[in-house]
């Protein structure tokens, strides 16, 4: 494609010069600089968020070891806890202790995974911006 | 790339950068220069990511034209040549005349005729180039600078 002389000429005549060019390097240095303080900043956070899953995921893993053993050594047909008092309500409680405490025990972990997933998500999108 | 390679890179290019914006913006100084900044930030926190192949200043262009595509369409207005005119009254008088015209000729293009046109005319890229800046094909760009090309001529001849 050939270029147009006459429409050339009149760029090339008009091609701007800047007598601000140290103005213009020291905003952008200190734009720099606080991009650099921000980084730093989510650098930071992200290493706590780390460190917090981290711990979260060391935490879950040795309460779920030591509940899991608890429940191995104990009797199967004996309930986990039983009342003093007489009343068909925690009777119900006392014969199906087990499964009441394997159903606590799940959905306490499924909120620790969605808890997890959130603040992944959320460091993954801090991370895009 | 380290923070001082690519402030020394930025010292070299600036020129030509803040130039092309501000044929982008139709001779708004002060929009090309934020645009300009925009940029450079925005180049320097991807600036980890960049092999150097001799290709800093079309990187930077490329960073540079979208980000002032990103900028127009949240603007969502396309001011017309009589928007332009009443901006260019209270422009400040470093801005010739002729500045002027041309400027407000460019005023009346798309954002992505504007950047063709300008990066042909006023930094003298081929038109592979472009394409590679602009993430379209080299028809598109030949097609952007035929129609761009005629729109200016016409401008410009109604101006003077």
């Amino acid at each position: 494609m050939e270029k147009d002389k006459a429409l050339e000429e009149l760029f090339q005549a008009q091609k701007p010069t800047f007598d601000d060019s140290a103005d213009f390097m020291a905003a952008l240095t200190k734009r720099l600089d606080a991009v650099e303080f921000i980084k730093q900043h989510q650098e930071a956070t992200i290493h706590r968020y780390k460190m917090a899953m981290v711990a979260a995921f060391v935490v879950g893993i040795v309460s779920g070891g030591v509940t899991i053993a608890f429940l191995l050594s104990t009797p199967a047909d004996v309930p986990l806890f039983t009342f003093d008092e007489q009343s068909e309500v925690l009777q119900w409680l006392s014969d199906n202790s087990r499964v009441i405490f394997a159903t606590i025990l799940a959905l306490l972990m499924s909120l620790g995974i969605v808890s997890v997933i959130n603040n992944v998500q959320e460091i993954v999108s801090k991370c895009k911006m | 790339m380290t923070r001082e390679e690519f402030i020394a890179q930025v010292e070299r290019e600036q020129e030509a950068l803040r130039g092309f914006l501000l044929a982008l913006c139709c001779g708004k100084k002060d929009d090309a220069d934020d645009l300009a900044q925009d940029a450079l930030v925005k180049a320097y926190l991807s600036s980890a990511g960049y092999q150097d192949m001799g290709r800093f200043r079309s990187w930077l262009f490329k960073i540079a034209h979208n980000t002032f595509l990103n900028h127009k369409a949240s603007m969502r207005t396309m001011a017309n040549i009589e928007d332009a005119r009443t901006q260019f009254s209270s422009f400040s008088a470093d801005s010739s005349f002729q500045h002027q015209d041309l400027y407000l000729a460019l005023s009346t293009l798309p954002p992505k005729e504007r950047s063709a046109i300008t990066l042909f005319y006023l930094t003298g890229y081929s038109i592979k180039e472009i394409a590679t800046i602009t993430e379209t094909s080299e028809d598109a760009v030949k097609k952007q600078l035929s129609r761009g090309r005629d729109k200016l001529r016409e401008q410009l001849t109604i101006e003077n």
